[in-house]
């Protein structure tokens, strides 16, 4: 069994305590929010991450439909719970900085609302695998569920142009000062090869338990 | 009233506390589950 999964675990901890570690005492603190900002090298990562695992979900729906190959619905069941796992704790992260500097846990601005939405409807979509026993089905119905839920990435991602957003435009290191680069490079790595990491070793049990179902009956001697 | 936030540490270490327990627990998990798959 490839070792890759584990090279990225090691690599993506070892890039996240790396940033963390220079964003919480190296970084100098924000001139508005201080060091309360310090949330942004764990939240802006994670939210990158978190919009590529969606568009890796959509391309595994979108690639299991037309070639009903099993592994592509391995994988798509992985990456719905990585982008499950991810979205929560974007909102968490989220909440957290918000109450500081909005004053508030939660609000229902454009750009959290989107988020929530597609939370829920993955949390959904992982409810429905676990629902349906019948392989055919359940991959048919999550890949066009999958399908249907990531209209709502667009919307998340343009939110904060569209509309009057209480959260800020999207970060990038473009966008910020040069002291807050490499915390921000460091932990958006170590997130990424952590989730590639949690899709692989997911996708396995996936498909081991595909396998088994997928499996002619043994027959008796 | 300076517009500026001061403190704020507490958020800080909890923003970063939950990121890191969560992502310990779903490795852990990953392993007990794909060590459960294989016992089968």
């Amino acid at each position: 069994m490839s070792k890759v999964p584990y090279i990225l675990l090691v690599l993506g901890a070892v890039c996240l305590v790396a940033g963390s570690a220079a964003g919480l005492f190296y970084a100098p603190k924000e001139q508005y929010m201080g060091d309360v900002q310090r949330i942004m090298y764990v939240h802006v990562p994670t939210a990158w991450n978190w919009m590529l695992v969606v568009i890796y979900a959509l391309i595994c729906a979108i690639a299991f439909l037309f070639t009903s190959n099993y592994k592509w619905d391995a994988r798509l069941e992985a990456s719905l719970e990585v982008a499950t796992l991810f979205a929560i704790l974007l909102c968490c992260q989220g909440s957290i900085w918000a109450k500081p500097t909005w004053g508030v846990w939660w609000d229902w601005d454009p750009r959290l609302t989107s988020v929530a939405v597609l939370l829920f409807a993955f949390l959904g979509i992982v409810a429905l695998r676990n629902f349906v026993d019948d392989p055919p089905r359940r991959a048919i119905w999550s890949s066009v569920a999958t399908i249907i839920a990531s209209v709502d990435l667009p919307i998340v991602y343009y939110s904060v142009k569209w509309w009057n957003s209480l959260h800020q435009q999207q970060s990038s290191p473009s966008t910020v000062s040069s002291q807050f680069h490499f915390p921000l490079r460091a932990n958006a790595f170590g997130m990424l090869f952590l989730m590639i990491a949690f899709i692989m070793l997911r996708s396995r049990i996936a498909a081991a338990r595909l396998e088994n179902e997928i499996a002619p009956p043994l027959e008796a001697a | 009233m300076t517009g500026v936030i001061t403190g704020g540490w507490n958020f800080v270490v909890a923003a970063y506390s939950i990121t890191g327990v969560a992502l310990i627990v779903y490795t852990v998990s990953l392993f007990t589950r794909s060590r459960h798959d294989h016992s089968h």
